[in-house]
C-alpha cells in the first residue's frame, strides 16, 4: 500500500495499524500548545505581579515548567495526547504502539532544540519529509512516532437481500473480492457499480443494474445469509 | 464457517467489550474496579484470536476492520504505561545515576577536559595580561560583573533581587543551558562541544578578572558552594550530549537506528540527574551562596565539604549492591 501505515507485530501475534502523522497537523498541534502555554503564563502573572519582585522567581519556575516539562506531563499523562495534539488528534505511542513512556517523551522532548532550529522547526520539517514514518530527529532517537488517534470508520454492511449461490465455486481473493464489491457498492455511483458489475458477464450472465443485484446476491450467499 | 454465523457467536461478546473500553476512557478509576476488568486481559486475547481467524478465513472488511479497531483500543489499555514509582526516583538518583555517570566515564572526561581546561587557560592568562578581559567581555558587561561581586555589597553575586527571584532565574537559565548542551550534541557532538568550551571560558574568564582586579575574595565565597553541583551537572550534561554525538558518528556493532535509541536513553536519564544537579545548585546559589556575612572558614569549609560530596556520590553512589533496588 502508498501510504504512510506502520504495521506492528504484537506479542498476540496480530498486527497494529498506525498512521503516521505528517508535519502540518502537528505544526498545528504545536501552535495550540504554544497558544495553552502563553495564556496560562499570563493568566498567571496576574497573582504573581502582586507578589512584587518575588513573583518574579514563581514566573521563571513557571516558564520553566511550562517551557521544559508541560509536553513530557501531558505526553505522559494524557495518554500521548498534549492539549494541541489531543484538538488535532494525535498520539505519540512507543515504537511497539503503546502509548508514550516517560524516557521517550523526556528524550524527544529534550531533542526538540534541535528539531526546532534552524528558524521554526527547520530540521524537525525537513526530517519529517525525508522519513517514510514522518518522524523527527527526535522521535527517530526516542524511537517515538506521532500518529492519528482517531480510527477510520469500518466498512459498511453489504445491503441485505436474498442469497442466490454462485453458479462456480470462487476461490478466496474471488469471494474477498466480490464482497468488498458489494460492502462498497454504497459508496459508489451507479454507473461505476454497473461498469464493474459488466466486467462480470461469464458469472452473472447478465449486464448493468440485473447485474448489480445479482452480484449482491452472491456476496449475501457467500456471508452465509439465508 | 461463514462471517454471519461468525458475527452471530461472538457479536455479542465483542459489544460489551467495546462498551467496557469506552467506559474506560471516560472514568478509568471507577471502570477499573468493575469486574470486567479482571477479564480484560483474556478477554482482550480471544479478541486477538478471532481477529486472527477472521483474517484468515478472509472475512470481509465489515468484520475484520471492526476487530481491528477493538484491538487498538484495547492494546493501548493492555500495554498502557505503569504508573510512576516516587521510589524510583530516590534509587536512581541515589545508585543509577552515579553508576550511569560512570559508565559513560570517557565522554565525562572528555567533558571535564573541554570545560575546566579553557577555563583553568584562561584564568591563569587573565592574572599574567589582565587586558585580554576586555577581548573576552565588553567594558558593559564588566561593569556589571564589578557591580555585582563589590566586596562593599552586603548581597554578594547579584545586583538586585530577592532570593526566590534568584532561584527561579537561575533554574530557568541553568537548565536550559544544560538541557541545550545535551540536545546540541546531537549534531555530532559539536554543540556539546563548543557550549563546554565557550562557558569554561566566560566562566575562567569572570574568575580571572575579578581576582585580577582584586574582587576575588567575594567572588570564590560565593561560587563555592555552588560550584560542586553546577559546575559536575553542566559537565554531566555536555558528557551525555558528547556521548549521543559519538554515537551518531561511531554507532559500534549496531545499526545508527537502535544504536541512537539506546543512546538517546542513557543521555536523557543523565540530563534528567543533571537536572536534579541543578536544582540543588540554583537553591545552594539563591540562599546560601549569596549571604555576605558569613565567615571565610564557614563557606570554604562548606564549599569542600559539598565537593567532597558530589565527587564521592558519582564516584561510590551505586556500588557494592548488586540491583540497586
Amino acid at each position: 500500500m502508498l501510504d504512510t501505515v506502520r504495521e506492528i507485530e504484537t506479542p498476540e501475534g496480530i498486527s497494529l495499524r498506525l498512521r503516521a502523522a505528517g508535519a502540518v497537523p502537528r505544526a498545528q498541534a504545536w501552535m495550540l500548545d504554544l497558544l495553552v502555554r502563553l495564556g496560562v503564563f499570563v493568566l498567571a502573572m496576574i497573582p504573581f505581579s502582586l507578589l512584587g519582585v518575588g513573583g518574579n522567581g514563581l514566573a521563571m519556575l513557571l516558564l520553566f515548567a511550562l517551557m521544559w516539562a508541560y509536553s513530557v506531563v501531558c505526553e505522559v499523562w494524557l495518554g500521548g495526547q498534549t492539549l494541541g495534539k489531543r484538538a488535532l488528534g494525535l498520539r505519540v505511542v512507543n515504537a511497539d504502539g503503546t502509548p508514550v513512556t516517560w524516557m521517550p517523551s523526556v528524550v524527544r522532548n529534550l531533542l526538540r532544540v534541535v528539531d526546532a532550529l534552524p528558524g521554526v522547526y527547520g530540521v524537525g520539517l525537513a526530517c519529517t519529509l525525508i522519513d517514510p514514518h514522518a518522524r523527527r530527529l527526535g522521535d527517530i532517537v526516542a524511537g517515538t512516532m506521532v500518529v492519528h488517534a482517531a480510527e477510520l470508520p469500518a466498512g459498511t454492511q453489504v445491503p441485505k437481500v436474498a442469497a442466490i449461490a454462485p453458479p462456480v465455486v470462487l476461490a478466496a481473493d474471488e469471494q474477498a473480492a466480490l464482497v468488498e464489491f458489494a460492502e462498497r457498492s454504497g459508496q459508489l455511483t451507479l454507473q461505476r457499480q454497473e461498469e464493474l458489475a459488466n466486467l462480470l458477464m461469464p458469472l452473472t450472465g447478465r449486464r448493468d443494474s440485473g447485474a448489480v443485484a445479482q452480484l449482491i446476491a452472491h456476496a449475501n450467499w457467500l456471508l452465509g445469509r439465508a | 464457517m461463514k462471517q454471519e454465523r461468525f458475527v452471530a457467536m461472538y457479536g455479542s461478546e465483542w459489544d460489551s467489550l467495546q462498551f467496557w473500553l469506552n467506559a474506560l476512557e471516560r472514568q478509568p478509576k471507577r471502570t477499573l474496579r468493575q469486574e470486567q476488568a479482571l477479564d480484560f486481559p483474556q478477554s482482550y486475547r480471544r479478541l486477538c484470536h478471532q481477529l486472527a481467524l477472521a483474517r484468515g478465513r478472509g472475512y470481509s472488511r465489515e468484520v475484520t476492520d471492526r476487530l481491528q479497531r477493538l484491538v487498538q483500543q484495547g492494546h493501548r489499555v493492555l500495554y498502557r504505561p505503569p504508573a510512576p514509582r516516587w521510589h524510583r526516583v530516590a534509587v536512581f538518583l541515589l545508585a543509577g545515576f552515579p553508576r550511569l555517570v560512570r559508565s559513560q566515564w570517557r565522554c565525562m572526561a572528555a567533558a571535564a577536559g573541554l570545560f575546566y581546561l579553557p577555563a583553568l587557560v584562561t584564568l591563569l592568562l587573565l592574572q599574567l595580561h589582565p587586558e585580554l578581559a576586555h577581548t573576552v567581555f565588553s567594558s558593559m558587561q564588566l561593569a556589571q560583573f564589578e557591580k555585582m561581586y563589590d566586596p562593599s555589597n552586603a548581597h554578594i553575586g547579584r545586583s538586585s533581587g530577592t532570593d526566590l527571584q534568584m532561584f527561579g532565574f537561575y533554574v530557568m537559565n541553568n537548565v536550559s543551558i544544560a538541557f541545550r548542551t545535551f540536545a546540541s550534541g546531537l549534531f555530532f557532538g559539536v554543540g556539546a562541544v563548543y557550549v563546554l568550551a565557550a562557558n569554561g571560558v566566560l566562566i575562567g574568564g569572570v574568575a580571572g578578572h575579578l581576582t585580577a582586579i582584586g574582587y576575588g575574595g567575594p567572588f570564590w565565597r560565593f561560587v563555592v558552594g555552588h560550584s560542586a553541583f553546577e559546575l559536575s551537572a553542566l559537565v554531566i550534561a555536555g558528557g551525555a550530549g558528547l556521548q549521543l554525538g559519538l554515537t551518531l558518528l561511531m554507532p559500534g556493532r549496531q545499526r545508527r537506528g537502535p544504536a541512537l535509541v539506546a543512546a538517546g536513553w542513557v543521555g536523557a536519564q543523565l540530563a534528567l540527574g543533571a537536572f536534579a544537579m541543578l536544582l540543588m545548585a540554583a537553591f545552594i546559589e539563591a540562599y546560601w551562596s549569596s549571604i555576605a556575612a558569613l565567615p571565610d572558614v564557614l563557606k570554604f569549609g562548606s564549599g569542600a565539604l559539598l565537593w567532597l560530596l558530589v565527587l564521592g556520590w558519582l564516584w561510590r553512589g551505586g556500588r557494592g549492591r548488586g540491583d540497586g533496588a
